[in-house]
């Protein structure tokens, strides 16, 4: 089944572009939020993750904060 | 399996090692964590020499690109390095998903890592306010009070990139004079948002759920101090990465590998080093990446004679 995940990032972040790629890579989609901009989605990221760090991504429900390649592999059923 | 050769680190240095490795035929593997280095995280490199700009991100995808290009140069990446043991051969790696290889010679480009305070609140309130990387979490601190700790380029840089965002930023430094470029303190001393405090040793970052004060040794006067505020951004610095090495090479003082200039080779024969983790005197991309082919021709010779 597809994974439905969202992405908090900020324009400026490296490991958010290196999480987007990872998704596009293994050919998962996503939503991203600019928090930088957005101010409802920069709550919703405090909110779901406790923490002011970008990027933080949400797997199903499940909030990873920062880029981790072996944990989002895992969380995408690819380990 | 033996192999020649052992890179450790895939930063500018570790990659400049493999291209040259492969070239010359060697017997090589890389291990590394992830692709690039230190400046994977630079909005811009502006000095890496054949290009005029490109992110830290570009650098990065590039430098793998380039190993990815080379044929027999074995990778393991999302792994690191953990130990290493004296051998008859030479020397057996451990990693830490379980990997043991062993190996003739190695050459060690691990480069570095920031350096932390350690002091209290630091550790339960990162992500939380206490913050490590400007560039990116900068926008999140929109009209906030933030103290930036450090005051060489980095953290200059960081107020910079801070500016765009907060209502207002301490800028602390441990001694009497500014570290970092003339330049850039320039650029940013005469914004009223900024407050420069001299000779200000940070003491506890207070927070319960997010950070929500900075407590500071003031040296003129010898006072603990507190300031309100909602962030912090520590750029003390950074700490060479050579814990897997164990005692096996002398380091100097700040634990940097000791090299010999001509050859890269430290005080174990079998191990050279390049890059950040090494007392090379100017840590940069450009020399990193020199002293690590260095290293890979001084490693043919090498293993020449212990053919």
């Amino acid at each position: 089944m597809a994974k439905s995940v969202v992405i908090y990032s900020t324009p400026t972040c490296v490991y958010c572009k290196m999480a987007k790629e990872f998704f596009k890579k293994n050919n998962v989609s996503y939503v991203e939020h600019n928090v930088a901009e957005d101010e409802k989605a920069r709550e919703e990221m405090v909110g779901k993750s406790h923490q002011l760090g970008v990027p933080v991504i949400d797997v199903d429900g499940e909030v990873y904060v920062g880029f981790n390649r072996s944990e989002l592999e895992r969380a995408i059923g690819k380990r | 399996m033996l192999y020649d050769l052992v890179i450790v680190g895939g930063g500018p240095a570790g990659i400049a090692a493999g291209v040259y490795a492969a070239r010359k035929k060697n017997k090589a593997v890389l291990i590394t964590e992830s692709f690039g280095g230190q400046s994977l995280v630079s909005a811009e490199v502006q000095n890496w020499i054949g290009t005029k700009s490109l992110s830290g991100l570009e650098l990065a995808q590039n430098l793998e690109e380039h190993l990815r290009g080379q044929d027999g140069i074995e990778i393991i990446e999302n792994d690191l390095v953990t130990k290493v043991d004296k051998t008859a051969g030479g020397f057996s790696v451990t990693t830490r998903e379980g990997k043991t290889l062993e190996t003739k010679t190695i050459l060690v480009c691990s480069g570095s890592r920031r350096r932390k305070l350690g002091v209290p609140g630091e550790k339960e309130l990162d992500g939380k306010g206490v913050a490590y990387c400007a560039t990116c979490d900068a926008p999140l601190f929109s009209n906030k009070t933030v103290a930036v700790i450090g005051s060489g380029n980095a953290g200059l840089e960081a107020v910079h990139d801070l500016l765009a965002y907060v209502s207002k930023v301490y800028l602390l430094n441990r001694g009497e004079a500014i570290r970092g470029d003339a330049v850039t303190f320039e650029s940013i001393k005469n914004d009223a948002r900024v407050e420069v405090i001299m000779l200000a040793e940070a003491r506890e970052i207070l927070g319960d759920k997010f950070v929500s004060g900075l407590k500071y040794l003031d040296k003129k006067s010898n006072e603990v101090k507190t300031l309100e505020l909602q962030g912090v951004f520590v750029e003390i610095g950074s700490l060479p990465n050579v814990e897997f090495l164990g005692d096996l090479v002398k380091k100097n003082k700040y634990n940097e590998i000791e090299i010999d200039a001509l050859t890269q080779q430290t005080s174990q024969p079998g191990i050279w080093a390049a890059g950040d983790a090494t007392t090379v005197l100017y840590k940069q991309n450009n020399i990193s990446a020199g002293d690590a082919i260095k290293a890979v021709l001084n490693i043919q010779e090498y293993l020449n004679k212990n053919k």
